[in-house]
């Protein structure tokens, strides 16, 4: 998959834009006094208010993005809030007499309480009926603000709306927004990299995965849908003041389009990406709709489909797509690369890894030799085939327990139902003296069971260190944290883990572009660094080498030790389960067959006819 | 409400129900089989219109309806086709958010050209002579049209089940909705496939349109009116599910219908459809006969 839409890291790129846009936002009114001196026709009033339109789209946008570029969020209802916003402002001047400016402080909160309680229902679906939802929600508001005409005033909208006599001087008005939007923006940006903006992030790249390390990932959507909301209320609340007046048309569902194209054109990538493209929209839609009124949304269009195709980055790209075309007619050098072949873990260094505090099992009330995972007649059927059928197992503090059994036996599927993916159909798990059954993956990772997939799930476009970071982050909980810097939390905890499973080289590198063997070594750290008590594997070593096999699985076995984990594993090298478990449970068409010490299933004969069975079977088929 | 009342919104419910039908069906199809959500359905769906009101206003009105129908069908059909070869074929293998976002700079795009070669204004136009008039019973009278269109939905709803249940082409199609890399192993020219199918969604899309032209003022909001209908029918019946398409057009035809009954519920007709909506999603978040994604 092409990386779109990623959240850039680049901080020249970043600091760059922000000053440019600073600098630029400063000195638009003087440079309009002095274009007007110099045109004598043209009034620096009109160039101030285009100035004020592109604020408030700034704040708008920059808030839109946080759904679309941080948490991957395609809604169509943020003009209902921005409309929302408006209307506070309105109807409290019309209705109460209200100042604006008081107006202007209890927009947000209205258009909050719209998001919140819109949002739960629009985040019971994920995704793409998620998006429908919004639509929904969007067109609902609408038709109460186009209909309702004793309460909004219908399709008249409200207008006349007086402002304070310090705000009717252009210039004072500009000032005065940008003050408002760059307050917004500076909270925001707080929140964009904090522990808040990384479980954001972590959800984007990859859902499945940010639950197993503990991140409530409903909660956090309805969370940044909610401060969009805010935000957006704010920018409506600006508009009403600045433009005086609030109409149903604001909170269209097409009017999505403003924020969508702006994000787009500047690039969600960065956070300020938006507020470049607001900039560069309005001047933009100022020139196009002077001299070409009706093509103007075919042009909006095509600017969205073009990015969308051919520059997913936006305008906020294009320095590194300078450098990248400049490296290439000049012929420089390529920047200096590592490669990743997968032998990082052939660089493990146990004696380190095991000395890491991050890899600590909480205190064990658990005695050791106790059952820690208790599994009592656990079922689960798909329409007719019976995945797991009243399964007991029991998986004591301390032990190396490994699950095997031929494909189908219902491995993987007792895995998940452990783990929260499934709900299982009946039985009971208990873990630690706790029941955990049925609950939401984030809940049973957070009390202490980790787990490596069988395919790999890493976040692909974080780097190898944010990988860690970030797991480490919300298993401890501190996802939650609005300030704060995220990267530079567990920065050293997660180095130490890195250097000691051999991949402290990559670090800074985006883990999709590491090898196979080397996205297995991430997806083992980050099961290790969550500092589970019980961990869980899912045929830890599958697509490694024999030597990259047995180097992972004594690093597994090492670390279990010396840090008193409970490993529970599947797999189907004979070698490694006999070598690593204690105890083996064999599984076959989703029931227990046996269970006891490795000799004693090696030496079970069931056991034998259901793996000779299963040769048998592969041999004629 | 008596019951010649009860019925006569139930029939005008009945009549929404058809044209909503044929064009979620479109939509439904399309993102069964390629997975994607087409926000230029609607867009789709307004082109066929204006072109059938202005091919059947220059043909007059003996062969204006069905000239207008196979012009219409044509354009959209083409246009559709172009859209799957440009843009989708690009972004299959992209995430939800980019399919979104390009296909609703689609509907940006379409809208504007469309507004630019037809104008601003709305266009109205007759219905063929053998379905004008109207037939009385109990009290009320009931437009021919109605029952056309009612007939219409029918007959494409048994074409689309044909054409998917026992032709190659449906067989190739369900495939393609069950498992498409299988599909591509074992030969099929799976390109090919997902542009019949989005041709044929366009197909869908174009006949909604032509069958709804004669019924209502053919205007530049027909886009996005009929893209939230759609969406709400396919949240409701579940995306992919042509038995949810036509549960869900009948559950939001009627709802309309009936919410026009009541001068205190007319204007919150979509407020309903809302909630039934979110109802539905509390308890299946895939729709009624949608298949939960893993």
């Amino acid at each position: 998959m092409r990386s779109v839409l990623r959240i850039s890291r680049d901080a020249r790129v970043r600091w760059t834009l922000a000053g440019l846009l600073i600098v630029l936002v400063l000195l638009i009114p003087p440079l309009a006094g002095l274009y007007e001196q110099s045109n004598p026709d043209v009034s620096s009033r009109f160039y101030l208010f285009l100035g004020t339109e592109a604020l408030v789209l700034a704040l708008w946008a920059v808030s839109y993005n946080l759904m679309l570029g941080y948490a991957g969020m395609v809604s169509f209802a943020h003009a209902a809030y921005y409309g929302v916003g408006a209307y506070t402002v309105a109807l409290l001047f019309q209705d109460f007499h209200l100042p604006v400016l008081i107006g202007l402080l209890l927009a947000p909160i209205t258009a909050a309480v719209f998001g919140l309680v819109t949002g739960l229902v629009a985040l019971r679906a994920v995704r793409l009926y998620f998006s429908l939802l919004t639509l929904a929600i969007s067109q609902l508001l609408y038709s109460i603000a186009f209909n309702a005409y004793g309460f909004t005033g219908g399709d008249n909208g409200i207008h006349g709306i007086e402002i304070p006599d310090a705000l009717t001087d252009y210039t004072t008005m500009y000032y005065f927004v940008g003050a408002v939007v760059g307050v917004c923006l500076v909270l925001m940006f707080v929140l964009t990299r904090a522990p808040f903006g990384a479980a954001l992030m972590a959800i984007k790249e990859n859902r499945e995965r940010a639950r197993s390390i503990g991140i409530n990932v409903r909660a956090y959507e309805l969370a940044v849908y909610t401060i969009a909301a805010t935000f957006a209320g704010v920018a409506g609340g600006l508009f009403a003041i600045y433009q005086q007046q609030a109409f149903p048309e604001m909170m269209y569902w097409t009017a999505n389009a403003q924020p969508v194209v702006v994000a787009l054109l500047g690039g969600t990538g960065a956070f300020l990406g938006p507020a470049f493209g607001a900039f560069v929209y309005t001047e933009l839609s100022n020139l196009l709709s002077k001299d070409f009124p009706n093509q103007f949304d075919v042009l909006l269009g095509a600017i969205v489909l073009g990015v969308v195709l051919v520059v997913p980055g936006g305008l906020a790209s294009l320095p590194n797509l300078f450098t990248s075309l400049r490296s290439r007619f000049r012929a420089e050098p390529e920047p200096a690369t590592v490669e990743s072949s997968g032998e990082s873990i052939e660089r493990a260094d146990l004696a380190k890894v095991v000395r890491i505090e991050a890899i600590q099992a909480d205190p064990t009330p658990v005695e050791r030799g106790e059952p820690l995972l208790v599994v009592q007649g656990l079922s689960r059927s798909f329409g007719g085939l019976r995945a797991v059928q009243d399964v007991d197992l029991v998986v004591h503090a301390g032990d190396r327990h490994a699950i095997i059994g031929p494909n189908g036996a219902g491995k993987s599927t007792l895995f998940n139902l452990i783990t929260g993916r499934l709900k299982p159909d009946a039985g009971r798990v208990t873990f630690a003296g706790r029941d955990i059954t049925g609950k939401p993956p984030h809940v049973i990772a957070r009390a202490g069971i980790g787990r490596a997939f069988q395919i790999t799930m890493i976040f692909p476009r974080l780097t190898v260190i944010q990988n860690l970071q970030y797991a480490m982050l919300a298993h401890r909980g501190y996802t939650a944290r609005p300030f704060g810097i995220a990267d530079r939390m567990f920065r050293d905890e997660a180095m130490e883990l890195l250097e000691a499973v051999g991949l402290d080289q990559y670090a800074a590198l985006p883990a999709g572009q590491l090898s196979h063997g080397d996205q297995r070594a991430i997806e083992l750290a980050i099961s290790l660094a969550l500092g589970s008590r019980l961990v869980l594997l899912d045929e830890p070593t599958a697509g490694m080498s024999a030597f990259e096999t047995q180097k992972a699985m004594e690093l597994v076995r090492r670390v279990a030790q010396e840090k008193r984990l409970t490993l529970l594993f599947c797999e189907h090298d004979m070698e490694v389960v006999f070598g690593t478990a204690r105890t083996v449970t064999v599984m076959h068409l989703g029931r227990v067959l046996t269970e006891g010490t490795p000799d004693e299933v090696r030496a079970n004969p069931d056991v034998q006819k259901v793996y000779l069975g299963q040769l048998e079977e592969e041999a004629v088929g | 409400m008596n019951a010649s009342q009860f019925l006569l919104f139930a029939v005008g419910g009945l009549a929404n129900a058809a044209y909503l039908f044929i064009v979620a069906a479109g939509l439904s199809l399309v993102f069964g089989a390629l997975r994607v959500i087409n926000m230029a359905h609607g867009s789709l769906y307004m082109i066929a219109a204006f072109v059938t009101v202005v091919v059947a206003n220059s043909l007059g009105a003996a062969l204006g309806f069905w000239g207008g129908l196979v012009a219409a069908v044509l354009v959209a059909g083409a246009v559709g086709a172009l859209i799957e070869v440009v843009v989708l074929r690009r972004v299959y293998r992209q995430e939800h958010l980019v399919q979104l976002l390009g296909t609703y700079a689609l509907t940006l795009i379409i809208a504007g050209a469309v507004r630019l070669i037809f104008g601003a204004q709305y266009r109205t136009m007759k219905a063929p002579d053998v379905l004008t008039g109207s037939v009385h019973l109990g009290g009320h009278s009931y437009a021919v049209y109605s029952f056309f269109m009612i007939g219409a939905a029918i007959a494409i709803a048994a074409g689309v089940y044909l054409m998917l249940y026992r032709t190659a082409l449906g067989r190739n199609i369900r495939a393609a909705v069950s498992d498409p890399d299988l599909l591509s192993a074992s030969g099929v020219n799976v390109a090919l496939l997902f542009t019949t199918v989005f041709v044929i969604g366009a197909g869908l899309a174009a006949l909604g349109g032509v069958i709804v032209a004669p019924s209502q003022a053919v205007g530049l909001t027909m886009d996005t009116d009929i893209l939230v209908l759609a969406f709400a029918i396919s949240v409701i019946g579940g995306l992919g599910s042509i038995v949810g398409s036509v549960v869900g057009a009948l559950i939001v035809g009627e709802t309309i219908s009936f919410g026009l009954a009541n001068s205190y519920t007319n204007q919150f007709a979509l407020a309903f459809i809302f909630i039934i909506m979110a109802a539905v999603l509390t308890l299946r978040p895939w729709g009624l006969f949608g298949v939960a994604e893993q």
